[in-house]
């Protein structure tokens, strides 16, 4: 893990802790921007037993002023947008927004159409792209794993990148 | 003193302090609903206009989206218009597959939306077990067409895969389980005190309201009005494989819960009887590129009622009009009628009566004191749920 | 209950005083075309017979491609009763797009013109709501998305 030498040995620890704290049990809220339901359905799957994405620490609830990660469904339409900017900033920092699927990645087959706004990164920075139409539960699951791996370095603590999910290895899902 | 308080309740996620478009609004004497509007649209992305500027196959893939619950009924009413207006016919076994994708949509979904009445009663493990059932149907259409929501399994003059005997196997087997499972609910609903307490007598519509406000799908059918797409006007392979109509008397909140459970058992022999007697054909029929002009209907029934599809063609390879009426929009129609004079505790269960669309389910309830101080109160719908809960311990 | 053919001979009696022209354009559908003033007479006859239920409100943008000649919506109003199909159809023009509210016989029937005024700009004095259903708030008043001459918007956003 890379260290800035500017930072006072204690304020080293204390990010590393902080870090820790927001890695291991950030708090995720979930906006529906208008999308059909389907990565919706594959999102609150991956709450199930079956998929548990609260093993890895991540809860997902209501309050944008208590969530670390911002995870978007939809294609943006034009009824939602002012919501989702208050909702975002609502978050306190340090906040890292996810797109879920197609729509939220670049409009999907709705792109173009004259109600939404091709995608999330048109009114938010994202931080991960998950495409997927909808993505499975196991590629959500990677996808917000993977973000959260990359927020552990404490100097950026953005990736470097966004993130897109190309591939989900076939052994992640146990390893994860 | 006569204190009127207005409950305003948004669809989908909302800051506390603000009043947004795409919400329910009730005002309410004390706890006693007085009146109901709603304004919806926060998922309009202007798709009808879209498809008028795409290609027939282009249209479809944009269609199935409207809803990821109902992807393939959606394609079905679509593709079978379009097949009326170029004169052709899906082949047999193309229909039959329609009809078997059709009702494990229609298991998927009443599936999903009794885990969300399990959980707005305060069943949490309820619905977590449901959710789990859930993905026994989820998985069975993925081993058929490659994805767990949106199978994509039409094209305009057939279906894109077929059914070999080993799936064919897998289904039966899973739709044992379902319907092992689907008893146990059945049983739960009709019998445990605090879903009674919230569900029998309440919300009661009658057959005459039903009908004049146009209500369809399983609202319509728990108020004894006989109304089912696949019965009265069978498409697809509705005709080789006939539907028995499922229908209780009392028009209450309990009676449009058992018509959704007993449904299922209709949907489970169904799919058994199209897998027994799989007519063998091809599976597509050839289109041509441009559509010849002219104008149809295409009714089909989802899983929350009558779709509606208005297709007409100028003869080019662009669609002319296409117009979609999902079956939601009438029954909110119902909500909004029926919600006066009942309770606040009542409404979540009515709202999840009609069935709505799923993401309507994050929502906060503003309360606005009309009358004397000016002082709004918020509620999350948690909260409204809570209410619920409480007032029927 | 009336058998399809039943049902629709039935619809033609009840609309036969407002009828200007009629077809089947299938075996289970009869299609009439009536004057925008006679429209709330005919639903309210269809509505209180008891013939099926109002199912869907249909509006398509007719410009027209001669100068002379001004454009109309075409509104169509569909009622199902069991497997048969009885559509109202009216015309009117650009200049005054109006037609009278079905709502005080269907109060349900709300939802659907709300849709007809914001997207196609057909106007229906008397109906209880005129608040958008699916637009935003901000969207511009003159603006209706389904009429052809509707392009989009040219915006940064667009790509």
């Amino acid at each position: 893990m890379q260290t800035d030498l500017n930072y006072q040995p204690l304020e080293q620890v204390v990010e590393r802790i902080k870090t820790w704290a927001r890695v291991n049990s950030p708090w995720a809220i979930h906006y529906n921007s208008g999308s059909c339901n389907g990565c919706d359905i594959e999102l609150l799957t991956t709450i199930t037993p079956h998929y548990d994405l609260e093993r890895f620490g991540v809860k997902l609830q209501g309050s944008p002023r208590h969530a670390d990660i911002l995870l978007v469904t939809g294609a943006v339409s034009l009824q939602s947008r002012d919501r989702l900017v208050r909702i975002y900033n609502q978050m306190p920092e340090p906040k890292f927004v996810v797109a879920i699927g197609a729509c939220a990645t670049s409009g999907g087959v709705f792109r173009g159409c004259y109600s939404v706004l091709n995608g999330v990164d048109k009114l938010l920075p994202v931080d991960a792209y998950i495409p997927g139409c909808p993505p499975r539960p196991e590629a959500i699951i990677y996808g917000v794993v993977q973000l959260l791996k990359n927020i552990q370095n404490p100097n950026g603590h953005h990736p470097e990148k966004p993130l897109v999910i190309t591939d989900v290895p076939p052994q992640e899902e146990s390893s994860c | 003193m006569d204190k009127q308080e207005k409950f305003i309740v948004p669809i989908g996620p909302q800051h506390p302090a603000l009043k947004e478009p795409g919400h329910f609004e009730f005002t309410v004497d004390g706890e006693v609903v007085t009146s109901a509007t709603a304004r919806l649209g926060y998922v309009h992305r202007g798709i009808e206009k879209a498809v008028e500027n795409r290609n027939w196959t282009q249209a479809m893939y944009m269609l199935e989206r409207i809803c990821g619950i109902c992807s393939h009924v959606h394609a079905t009413a679509y593709c079978l218009g379009v097949e009326k207006l170029a004169g052709v016919e899906a082949p047999p076994r193309a229909q039959a597959i329609r009809v078997l994708i059709a009702e494990l949509e229609r298991i998927h979904s009443h599936m999903l939306w009794w885990g969300v009445a399990a959980h707005e009663g305060g069943f949490d493990i309820l619905f977590m077990y449901t959710w789990r059932d859930r993905e026994t149907v989820m998985e069975l259409l993925e081993m058929i067409s490659g994805n767990r929501v949106h199978y994509s399994a039409n094209l305009i003059g057939g279906v894109k895969f077929d059914i070999d005997q080993k799936q064919a196997d897998a289904i039966r087997k899973g739709i044992d389980y379902l319907e092992e499972r689907t008893r146990h609910y059945l049983e739960i609903i009709t019998t445990d005190e605090t879903f009674l307490g919230r569900t029998r007598n309440i919300g009661v519509m009658t057959s005459d309201q039903a009908k004049s406000l146009g209500a369809v799908g399983p609202t319509a059918r728990a108020s004894d009005v006989h109304r089912d797409v696949r019965i009265d006007h069978p498409y697809a392979g509705y005709d080789r494989f006939p539907v028995q109509i499922v229908t209780e008397k009392e028009g209450d909140l309990e009676a449009r819960f058992i018509v959704r459970l007993k449904e299922l058992f209709e949907s489970y022999r169904l799919i058994r009887e199209v897998l027994d007697n799989l007519p063998d054909s091809e599976l597509t029929v050839k289109v041509p590129r441009k559509i010849p002009a002219g104008q149809v209907i295409s009714r089909v029934e989802a899983p929350r009622g009558e779709l509606f599809y208005y297709i007409e063609s100028n003869g080019s390879d662009q669609p002319e009009r296409i117009k979609v009426r999902t079956p939601t929009l009438p029954n909110w129609g119902t909500v909004l009628s029926t919600a006066v004079g009942l309770k606040l505790a009542d409404m979540p269960m009515l709202l999840v009566g009609i069935d709505p669309c799923f993401s309507c389910n994050d929502r906060l309830v503003y309360v606005k004191d009309q009358n004397q101080s000016l002082t709004e109160k918020t509620w999350s719908w948690d909260d409204l749920r809570n209410h619920g809960i409480e007032r029927y311990k | 209950m009336l058998d399809n053919y039943q049902s629709l001979e039935y619809a033609r009696e009840l609309l036969k005083p407002w009828v200007l022209s009629e077809s089947t354009p299938a075996p289970e559908r009869l299609d009439v075309e009536l004057s925008a003033e006679n429209l709330v007479a005919a639903v309210t006859a269809l509505h209180q017979a008891g013939w099926g239920y109002l199912s869907a409100i249909t509006g398509i943008d007719r410009p027209s491609s001669d100068p002379e000649q001004e454009g109309r919506i075409e509104v169509m109003y569909h009622f199902c009763w069991g497997g048969v199909v009885t559509t109202l159809r009216v015309f009117v023009p650009y200049s005054n797009p109006v037609i009278g509210t079905v709502c005080i016989e269907i109060p349900s029937a709300s939802l659907y013109e709300r849709e007809m005024i914001e997207l196609y700009g057909v106007q229906f004095p008397g109906t209880p709501s005129t608040d958008h259903l699916l637009l935003p708030d901000d969207w511009p008043a003159d603006v209706f998305p389904m009429r052809k001459s509707f392009t989009g918007f040219d915006s940064p956003d667009a790509d």
